[in-house]
């Protein structure tokens, strides 16, 4: 263990803070739909992986363009969490309590599914810029994380211009802040909670899309991804977006940091730490509202 | 004397008695093998019933203390020499006093929000293992001396024996433990919990207390069959044993079973684990048998979630019904 120096020190942070952007958009699904629905989607990070396969696969087959690609998976993915919730998750009777089992029991499916037909080799999408980086006033910024960041942020952006500025959006956000004022104004929940699931699901096809060019994946690092973007909405607070954004941030430069000062086998451990510590300190995260909520 | 038998010391009896006899009826090794696994998963789920049946705290995280229990057999079987059939009664122990400062934390959370912090626990304890590899020799596992007493190994006809007869006599245990926690005031406490906890605290229950000490009990059975488990294959790994995956399939032999009652872990678990067993064998080494679990417990969720057991009286009763339509409805 040793103390970075300043110039690693302000490195870590570009990369923390690169990194962080992408956290971002992978979270942001998963607390988007936990605002709407109140459902923990555990199959989140099965998503994301299945994303990174779609993305890998169109890259092997036509050389598409891993950034390119979201573009494909995220309207089919949209289709899917669509799907999904009006022939599976609607079924649900008191979603606080089952939907944990339920979204488990469709990341296991999924994870066997691609784990027979993929194997369990580790794999990337290698584009031809993926090991390529730019040298920014003497910090060496890797393009790949670079691309990531700025995507996640236009991917985030639309996302804020859906719910701030159409009808579906308002409603959804109506919904999130209090589901039984939103109904008596004639919002229909379950045309939102369909909206949400597919717009949650199909932010874990651009997270996949990133994931899959900046990290090396395979079918059970499924898991890993959704300790990490649980982590990060629980401290958010879950159901806040702007929460999760800024605990991106804070979770991936701190990851950063642990892997240089500690070792990058332990930096995996700053996402369970601050999950516990929130839970002590201030169960409500950092924006939204007390998770204490009886489920 | 019929009455006897339908009553729980009763059922217990029958279980050990068809225990005992299993073996000497049933010589194939792979049948033992079923059998044993299979206790195993009864008292585990059954365990796991004490807080996430009777308190209703869906707890991903008890398979952290499943591998801890392992871990500790592993590494005191191999420097100390300790038996584990006799020293996983004492590390088991520890650890519950482990799980209770977890359930400390975990357990000021409710709802989705405490499953979320147990799946964090057991990744918390894969990262120790895997990184503290000077104790836990990281992700090569540690390897035990083959089983045996006093020096001498079992022969292979015999090996697995010993281990069914330990593990239906830990089942019987676990099943009088759950069944004198249900009928106690500390039972009628957690279920209050699981109905209303805000109503339970109000007539006085100290719902922490109560949940904390669930929680610790309901590690101390899934201990004990960790560590006899890493003695059974001599060898464990933190990918295998501190995974959420473990801890799920509790969860779903409990549920499927019966959720909250005393039998329907244990009948979940003869139900499940014969079936995992035969479809992870059907499938050779491919990852399929995920899906096939993960579509049982879809299906279970769906259309079956408060399981055999309560299913079948509810059934019962109706069928009372109307055969007396004077006795009233409960």
């Amino acid at each position: 263990m040793s103390l970075p120096s300043a110039h690693l020190f302000i490195q870590t942070l570009i990369l923390g803070i690169l990194v962080g952007g992408v956290y971002a958009l992978m979270a942001s699904g998963l607390t988007l739909i936990f605002g709407v629905m109140k459902v923990i989607n555990v199959a989140h990070g099965a998503f994301l992986i299945l994303g990174a396969y779609l993305t890998y696969l169109l890259f092997q087959w036509f050389k598409l363009d891993p950034i390119i690609s979201i573009a494909i998976t995220m309207p089919l993915f949209f289709l899917f969490g669509w799907l999904l919730q009006k022939y599976v998750f609607s079924r649900i009777e008191s979603p606080e309590q089952t939907s944990v089992l339920v979204t488990f029991a469709l990341a296991l499916i999924l994870e066997g599914l691609l784990g027979a037909i993929f194997q369990t080799t580790a794999r990337s999408v290698t584009p031809s810029y993926s090991t390529a980086t730019i040298i920014l006033a003497t910090y060496r910024i890797p393009v790949t994380r670079l691309a990531g960041f700025v995507t996640a942020l236009v991917v985030l952006l639309i996302l804020y211009y859906v719910l701030e500025r159409t009808r579906l959006g308002r409603a959804v956000r109506a919904t999130i802040q209090d589901p039984r004022a939103a109904q008596l104004v004639g919002v229909k929940i379950s045309m939102v909670s369909a909206f949400t699931f597919a717009l949650g699901v199909s932010t874990a096809a651009a997270g996949g899309s990133l994931l899959s060019m900046i990290y090396t994946f395979n079918p059970a690092s499924q898991g890993d991804w959704v300790a990490k973007t649980l982590a990060i909405i629980v401290l958010g607070g879950m159901g806040s977006l702007p929460g999760a954004l800024i605990a991106s941030l804070i979770l991936g430069v701190m990851e950063q940091l642990t892997a240089i000062i500690v070792t990058l086998y332990w930096s995996p451990i700053v996402f369970y730490v601050f999950l516990f510590l929130t839970l002590i300190v201030r169960p409500q995260g950092l924006m939204g509202e007390v998770i204490r909520e009886k489920g | 004397m019929l009455k006897f038998f339908r009553s729980t010391p009763g059922l217990v009896a029958i279980l050990f008695v068809v225990g005992l006899i299993s073996p000497w009826v049933m010589p194939n090794q792979y049948y033992q093998h079923i059998i044993v696994m299979t206790l195993m998963a009864a008292v585990m789920a059954s365990s796991w019933n004490i807080i996430g049946g009777y308190a209703g705290y869906t707890s991903l995280g008890h398979a952290a203390f499943f591998g801890l229990g392992g871990y500790l057999v592993a590494w005191t079987n191999t420097h100390y020499g300790w038996h584990p059939f006799i020293s996983v009664w004492f590390l088991s122990l520890i650890v519950v006093a482990v799980a209770l400062v977890m359930g400390w934390i975990a357990l000021r959370t409710q709802g989705s929000a405490f499953v979320v912090v147990t799946i964090a626990i057991v990744f918390i304890f894969r990262l120790l293992a895997l990184n503290l590899g000077s104790i836990t020799n990281g992700a090569n596992g540690m390897t035990q001396p083959r089983p045996g007493w006093g020096g001498a190994q079992w022969s292979p006809e015999l090996f697995k024996i010993p281990f069914l007869y330990f593990f239906l006599v830990l089942l019987c245990l676990t099943i009088f433990a759950s069944w004198w926690i249900r009928n106690s005031k500390f039972g009628l406490g957690l279920i209050a919990i699981r109905e209303d906890e805000g109503k339970a605290e109000s007539v006085g229950i100290d719902t922490m207390m109560y949940k904390v000490l669930a929680f610790g009990i309901s590690a101390y059975f899934v201990a004990v069959a960790g560590g006899i488990y890493s003695y059974l294959f001599t060898y464990i790994e933190p990918g295998f044993v501190f995974d959420v995956f473990v801890s799920v399939t509790m969860v779903l032999m409990a549920i499927l079973g019966g959720r909250g009652t005393l039998w329907g872990p244990v009948l979940g678990a003869f139900i499940m684990q014969p079936l995992s067993i035969w479809v992870v064998g059907a499938f050779g080494g491919s990852s399929i048998h995920l899906t096939v679990f993960g579509g049982i417990l879809l299906l279970v969720m769906l259309f079956m979630p408060q399981g055999i057991l309560p299913a079948v009286s509810e059934s019962l009763n109706r069928r009372k019904q109307v055969q007396s339509p004077a006795q009233e409805a409960k």
